[in-house]
C-alpha cells in the first residue's frame, strides 16, 4: 500500500523560521542532566541525537519543548524564528504547542486517550476547534487517510497496532501546523518496518521546509533520516556533526564504542557448534551426543490462535542440541508465543510436539524484563543459591560464573529493583546455566537495554552458551541481531492489524 | 461492612512529598500501635480490676465523675468505667477472632482457588459472586436475630462469614497475579518446587497486604458489633457494649455528657488507631 | 483488513448474563438465608405472632395453634421453603403478619420511600466526596489535601449512627435547623441523606483523588496538551473523562454499603423505607416481610451494580479483562 504523505498543513507560504537555544542546562538537586551550549535547527536539515540512558538527550528535548516534570530546574534561552524564550518560563512556550512547536511521544499507544475516537483525537489539534467542528473532522480524515489509515478513523486506539499508533499520533500533533517537530524515542515500542514508514514521514516533513530534531538510540533511524546528528554521553555532547561522518567515521572512543555496539556492526560471530566428529571438538560439547539423531524439540504441524486472531498454522520446526534458532517478524507476530509453546509453558491449539527425554526440566528461560523474572521482595542471591542448592552445584562453580559474566559479587546481595536491567539479566544468565540446560530461550532478552548494555550482555550470554553448548532460541525483531547469534530462522507474518 | 479491596487500591500513594512522607508516617504509625496497646491494656486489666459491670445502685443515678468513679455512673447507677472496659473487651475479643477465621478461612481459599484454577476456582468464586452483593449487614442482622438471648457465637459467626468473601476476593487476586509472573514460571523451569514459590513468593507478597486486611477488618468488625448493638438485635440491653451504650446514653447527653464521651471517645479511638496501623508498603 | 477493527462487541452480553445469574444466585441465597433463620427461631415463632396481632394478654396456646395452622408453620422445612420459592417465582409474596396487607403493597411504599434516600445519599455522597477529591487532587500533599485525609479517615471511623446521632445533635436539637424524626415533606430527608451520603463520601473522595492525580500525570494528558489543546478543555474531556472510568467502578461498590447504611439510618432516623420495615420485621418475626425486604434490598445491590456496569462499559470501550474484581 502505499502512503502519501502529506505536506506539513502551514508551511508553506510561512517564513522559514529557524530555531537556536542557547545555555540550555537541566539540574536536579544539583546534579548537571543536560548542559548544551548551542543549538540550532534548521529546515531541511533534520538534527538526529543519539546516545544511552541518562545522556540526557530526551531531557534536551523536553527543555525545548517546555515538557520538562516540574521538580527539574533549567535554564537558557530559546529563539524561534523572532520570537525569544526563556527556558525557565515553562508556561511561556504552551500557546506554541501544536501551532509551532509538535512533540510525538515515545509511546503512543498511551500517549492516545483510550476513550476517544481516533478521528476526535486528531481534529483535537487543529487550529479551528471546537469552533470549526466538521472542518477539523474533515481534515483529521483527509491526514489519516494520507497515512493510510483510513478505516481506523472511527476507532478506539486500543485497536491500533504500535505503528498505527505513531502515525495517529503524528497526524495529532501536527494537523495544527506545527513547522517544528520534536520527535523522543520514535522507535522504542516499534519493529522495522513500521520505524520505516516513519522515517518516511520525518523525512517528508523536513523535505518540506520543517525543522525536525529526533531523539533515539536507533542508529539505523540517524542514518535513514540524514542531516546531523550529535552523540550524547553524560550531559554532554561528545561528538557532533553530519550523520555519515559521526556514525561512519566517528573521532571519540565513545562514539567509536557506540557505533560498533550496533548488532549489524558484530564483527564476531559466535562459532557454530558442529555435529560431533564434523567440527572442532573443545569444552561443552557434550561427548556421544550425535546431533543429527534425536532432536531436543521437535513440532509438527503446529497451531496457535489468541482470541480470532492466527498466530501461526502449519508451522514444522525441528531443533537439534546446540542449533541456535531465531524466531523473528514484526510485533503481534506471535514469536514469543511460539517460544513459549516450543518449551512447553503454553500449549499449542493443534499439531504434535515432541521433546527429547534428557531435555525434561533442562528448558530454561530469558525474560525481556528480567526484575519480572526475580522474586521481587527478595536478594536476587538467595534466587541464585536456591537454584545452585537445587540442583547440586558447588558454589565454587556459582562464584566462577559469575566473575565470568563480568559482575562482582557483592551484587548479588541486592534486591532485583536495585540492579539495573543489563547487569540482572546477566544474574538471569548464571542463574539459567546453572542447571546445565540443553536449550535456552532468549525472549526479547535485550530489547530494552541501550546498545552498549546490550552488547555486554550479549557477549555474556554467548559466551556461556557457546561454552556449555547448549541450544538457544532467539526472539527478536532485531534482524541485525538474529543474523549475528543464529544460523537457522523462522520468520512470522505479519501483523493482520496493519 | 465496608470493602476491603478497594479501599486498599484506593489509599493514595504518595506523591510530591514522598521523601518527607515516609517518617511521618512512621511516627503516625507509632502513635496508632501506643494508642491501641493503651486501649487493650484497658480492655484487658479493667475488668479484672474494677468491679461487676452489672452492678446498679439506683441512688447514684447519674452522678458526674468523681476520684471514685472517674467515669461517673450512668441512669442504672452503673459504673460507666467498668461497663467501658467490658464493653472494650468484648468489641476487641469478638473483632479478633472474627477476623483470624475470616482472614484464615479467606486467604486459604483464595491461594488454592489460585493455584488450582480450574473447577476448584469456578465454584469459589461463584460462591463469593452471591455473597458479595448481599448487604452483610443483612445477613448479620438476619443471623443475629438468632441470638436473642445473649449468644455471642451467632454474631460471631455472622460477621465472620461477612467478611471472609473479602479476603477471598483480595488474596486470590493478588495471588493470580504472583503466581502467574514470569518470576513464577522461570521458578518452574529452574525446578525450585512449590515450598520455594510459597516461601519466596507468596509469602513476601501477601504478608504486607494480609496485614492492611487484617486492620481494616478489625475496624469492620468492631463497627459492625457497634451498628447491631444500636439497632439492639443480638447485642441487646443489659449487655455492655459500645454501641449499645451509645445508644442508651444518648437521651442524656445534656445532662450527663461523660456517659457519651466515653464510648464514644474509645470506640473513635480504636477505630483511628486501628486504620492507622495498615501497612504502607502494600500500597503497590 | 477493516473487518479487524470493528469485532462485533459482546461486553453487553457478558455484562447481563453475568448480573442475571448473580440475580437469582442473591435470590436463592437469600431466600435460604431468611428461611433457615426463621425456623431457627427460639420461642415459639407462632405465639409471638399472634401476641403481636392479638397483644400479649388476650394471647393463649389455642391462638397460637392457629396462626401455626395458618401459616402452615407445623410443615417439614423443606416444604415450607418450596412453597416458598413457588410462590416467589409467581411473585406472590404473601401478606404481612402484623399488618394483614398483601407483602407486596407495603414493598412498593416502602420501596420508594427507600430510593429516595438512596438517591439524595448518593448525590451528597457523590458532590461532597468527588468534590473533595478533585480539590485535593490539584496540589497533592497541599492543605486542601490533608484536610481531606483527616476528614476521610474520621467518616471511616465513624460508624453511621452515631455519625447520624451527631447530626442530629448539632443540626437538629443545637441549631433548631432540621426536623430529627421523618414527618414527611422534603425537609425530613435532609438529615439522613446527609448522614449517609457523608458516610460514603470518605471512599468516593480518596478514590477521585487517586484517580485524578494519576490520570493528571499521565503521557495521555500530557500529549492532549502539547497537541495544542486548551487547559479547559483537557481537564473537562480527557481528565474527567479518563478519571471518571477508575471511579464509576467503585461506585457500585458503594451500593452495598449504601444498603448496609440505608438499614440504620432508616432506623435512627425513622424514615419509612425498607431498611426500617426490615428491622420491625425481624423484631415482630414477621415473616413474610421480612423475607421480601430481605430480597428487595439484597437485589437493590445487584440492580445497582448493574447500572454501574452499563455506565462503565459507556465510558470505558476498551474490552474488560475478562476477570474484572468485582
Amino acid at each position: 500500500m502505499s502512503t502519501r504523505t502529506p505536506a506539513p498543513t502551514g508551511t508553506t507560504g510561512r517564513l522559514r523560521a529557524d530555531l537556536a537555544a542557547t545555555d540550555v542546562v537541566v539540574r536536579h538537586f544539583g546534579r548537571t542532566l543536560v548542559d548544551v551550549p548551542r543549538l540550532h535547527l534548521q529546515p531541511h536539515r533534520p538534527l538526529t541525537v543519539v546516545g544511552e540512558s541518562g545522556s540526557g538527550k530526551s531531557l534536551l528535548a523536553h527543555a525545548l519543548m517546555g515538557t520538562l516534570a516540574p521538580e527539574l530546574e533549567v535554564t537558557g534561552a530559546m529563539r524561534v524564528g523572532e520570537a525569544s524564550f526563556d527556558l525557565a518560563d515553562r508556561r511561556g512556550r504552551r500557546r506554541l504547542w501544536g501551532r509551532e512547536l509538535a512533540l510525538l511521544p515515545q509511546e503512543p499507544v498511551l500517549a492516545l486517550d483510550p476513550t476517544m475516537r481516533v478521528r476526535q483525537q486528531v481534529a483535537e489539534g487543529a487550529a479551528g476547534w471546537p469552533a470549526d467542528r466538521r472542518g477539523a473532522l474533515r481534515g483529521a480524515d483527509e491526514r489519516l487517510d494520507g497515512l493510510g489509515l483510513a478505516h481506523a478513523a472511527g476507532a478506539y486506539p486500543h485497536r491500533l497496532s504500535g505503528g498505527m499508533a505513531q502515525r495517529v499520533a503524528y497526524a495529532a500533533a501536527t494537523i495544527g501546523g506545527a513547522h517544528v517537530l520534536v520527535v523522543d524515542e520514535p522507535s522504542k515500542a516499534l519493529d522495522r518496518p513500521a520505524v520505516d514508514r516513519l522515517a518516511d514521514l520525518l523525512l517528508a516533513h523536513a523535505a518540506a521546509g520543517g525543522l525536525l530534531l529526533t531523539i533515539t538510540h536507533d542508529l539505523r533511524l540517524a542514518r535513514a533520516l540524514g542531516g546531523d546528528a550529535w552523540v550524547m554521553r553524560d550531559a554532554a555532547v561528545v561528538e557532533a556533526g553530519p550523520v555519515e561522518e559521526v556514525l561512519e567515521r566517528p573521532s571519540t572512543d565513545y562514539a567509536r564504542a557506540l557505533t560498533g555496539a550496533d548488532p549489524a556492526r558484530w564483527s564476531r560471530r559466535w562459532p557454530t557448534v558442529h555435529p560431533a566428529g564434523t567440527g572442532p571438538s573443545g569444552p561443552g560439547v557434550e561427548p556421544g551426543v550425535e546431533p543429527g539423531v534425536e532432536p531436543v524439540v521437535e513440532g509438527r504441524d503446529l497451531r496457535k490462535a489468541y482470541g480470532d486472531q492466527c498466530l501461526f498454522a502449519g508451522l514444522d520446526v525441528t531443533i537439534r542440541a546446540g542449533e541456535r534458532w531465531a524466531l523473528t517478524g514484526p510485533s503481534g507476530a506471535g514469536k514469543t508465543t511460539l517460544g513459549d509453546v516450543l518449551l512447553g509453558l503454553t500449549p499449542a491449539d493443534g499439531g504434535r510436539l515432541r521433546r527429547a527425554d534428557r531435555a525434561a526440566g533442562r528448558l530454561q528461560k530469558l525474560y525481556q524484563d528480567p526484575a519480572l523474572s526475580f522474586p521481587r521482595r527478595v536478594p536476587v542471591a538467595l534466587s541464585v543459591d536456591d537454584t545452585a542448592r537445587r540442583h547440586g552445584v558447588d558454589p565454587a562453580r556459582v562464584a566462577m560464573l559469575v566473575e565470568q559474566v563480568g559482575l562482582s559479587p557483592d551484587l548479588l546481595g541486592r534486591r532485583p529493583d536495585q540492579v539495573s536491567g543489563g547487569e540482572l539479566q546477566r544474574v538471569a544468565v548464571v542463574r539459567a546455566m546453572l542447571t546445565r540446560p540443553v536449550l535456552l530461550l532468549a525472549d526479547e532478552a535485550t530489547s530494552r537495554l541501550d546498545l552498549l548494555t546490550q552488547q555486554v550482555t550479549v557477549e555474556a550470554l554467548m559466551g556461556q552458551v557457546v561454552e556449555d553448548g547448549c541450544g538457544l532460541i532467539v526472539v527478536t525483531h532485531d534482524e541485525a541481531l538474529a543474523g549475528a547469534l543464529t544460523e537457522h530462522r523462522i520468520t512470522l507474518g505479519d501483523d493482520p492489524r496493519r | 461492612m465496608s470493602t476491603a479491596l478497594h479501599e486498599l487500591s484506593a489509599t493514595p500513594a504518595p506523591t510530591g512529598a514522598a521523601v518527607h512522607r515516609p517518617r511521618r508516617r512512621s511516627r503516625a504509625r507509632r502513635a496508632c500501635a501506643a494508642a491501641l496497646a493503651l486501649l487493650v491494656g484497658f480492655a484487658l486489666v479493667g475488668p479484672l480490676v474494677l468491679g461487676d459491670p452489672a452492678a446498679q445502685d439506683l441512688s447514684r443515678f447519674l452522678e458526674p465523675p468523681s476520684w471514685g468513679e472517674p467515669l461517673g455512673t450512668d441512669d442504672y447507677g452503673r459504673s460507666v468505667l467498668t461497663r467501658l472496659a467490658h464493653a472494650t473487651r468484648l468489641s476487641l475479643v469478638l473483632a479478633v477472632l472474627c477476623v483470624a477465621t475470616a482472614l484464615v478461612l479467606g486467604a486459604t481459599t483464595g491461594v488454592l482457588a489460585a493455584w488450582r484454577g480450574g473447577w476448584v476456582d469456578a465454584v469459589l468464586r461463584g460462591v463469593s459472586e452471591i455473597f458479595v452483593a448481599l448487604p452483610a449487614l443483612l445477613v448479620v442482622l438476619l443471623v443475629a436475630a438468632l441470638a436473642s438471648g445473649g449468644s455471642l457465637v451467632a454474631i460471631y459467626v455472622g460477621i465472620a462469614l461477612a467478611q471472609w468473601v473479602e479476603y477471598f476476593r483480595v488474596v486470590r487476586a493478588r495471588a493470580g497475579l504472583v503466581l502467574g509472573s514470569p518470576a513464577v514460571e522461570a521458578a518452574g523451569l529452574l525446578g525450585l518446587g512449590r515450598l520455594h514459590v510459597v516461601r519466596r513468593h507468596l509469602l513476601p507478597d501477601l504478608r504486607p497486604l494480609l496485614t492492611t486486611l487484617a486492620s481494616l477488618g478489625m475496624v469492620t468488625s468492631v463497627l459492625a458489633m457497634s451498628t447491631l448493638g444500636f439497632v439492639k438485635v443480638g447485642l441487646e440491653p443489659p449487655r455492655a457494649e459500645l454501641g449499645l451504650m451509645i445508644t442508651e446514653s444518648f437521651p442524656f447527653y445534656d445532662v450527663a455528657p461523660w456517659m457519651v464521651l466515653g464510648p464514644v471517645g474509645v470506640l473513635f479511638v480504636l477505630t483511628v488507631s486501628l486504620l492507622g496501623l495498615r501497612d504502607g508498603e502494600d500500597a503497590a | 483488513m477493516a473487518a479487524a477493527l470493528s469485532v462485533p462487541d459482546h461486553r453487553l452480553g457478558r455484562v447481563l448474563v453475568r448480573r442475571g445469574l448473580q440475580a437469582v444466585g442473591v435470590a436463592l441465597a437469600v431466600s435460604a438465608v431468611c428461611f433457615w433463620v426463621v425456623q431457627r427461631l427460639p420461642g415459639d415463632a407462632a405465639y409471638r405472632i399472634a401476641a403481636g396481632r392479638y397483644g400479649y394478654d388476650l394471647v393463649d396456646a389455642e391462638a397460637a395453634a392457629s396462626v401455626r395452622a395458618e401459616l402452615g408453620l407445623d410443615r417439614p422445612a423443606w416444604q415450607q421453603l418450596g412453597d416458598w420459592l413457588l410462590q416467589l417465582v409467581q411473585l406472590d409474596l404473601g401478606r404481612s403478619l402484623v399488618t394483614s396487607q398483601p407483602v407486596a403493597e407495603e414493598l412498593a411504599y416502602y420501596l420508594t420511600g427507600t430510593l429516595q434516600l438512596a438517591a439524595a445519599a448518593l448525590v451528597v455522597a457523590v458532590v461532597v466526596g468527588a468534590g473533595l477529591g478533585v480539590l485535593a487532587a490539584r496540589r497533592p500533599g497541599g492543605v486542601v489535601d490533608r484536610f481531606t485525609t483527616a476528614y476521610v479517615a474520621s467518616v471511616r471511623a465513624l460508624p453511621p449512627f452515631l455519625l447520624g446521632l451527631l447530626l442530629v445533635l448539632l443540626l437538629s436539637a443545637q441549631l433548631g435547623l432540621l426536623p430529627a424524626v421523618s414527618s414527611g415533606g422534603p425537609r425530613a430527608l435532609v438529615l439522613p441523606a446527609l448522614t449517609l451520603g457523608v458516610g460514603l463520601s470518605g471512599l468516593v473522595a480518596t478514590v477521585t483523588r487517586s484517580a485524578v492525580v494519576e490520570v493528571a500525570a499521565s503521557e495521555q494528558v500530557r500529549f492532549a496538551r502539547t497537541k495544542g489543546l486548551a487547559e479547559r478543555r483537557v481537564q473537562a474531556r480527557h481528565v474527567a473523562r479518563n478519571a471518571a472510568v477508575t471511579i464509576v467502578p467503585y461506585l457500585g461498590v458503594q451500593a452495598v454499603v449504601l444498603v448496609e447504611g440505608v438499614v440504620v439510618v432508616e432506623s435512627l432516623f425513622s424514615w419509612q423505607g425498607l431498611g426500617h420495615a426490615l428491622v420491625h420485621a425481624v423484631f415482630w418475626r414477621d415473616v413474610p416481610m421480612l423475607q421480601a425486604t430481605a430480597l428487595v434490598l439484597a437485589l437493590l445491590v445487584v440492580a445497582v451494580n448493574t447500572v454501574v456496569d452499563l455506565v462503565g462499559l459507556w465510558l470505558d470501550p476498551r474490552p474488560r479483562a475478562l476477570e474484572g474484581v468485582r
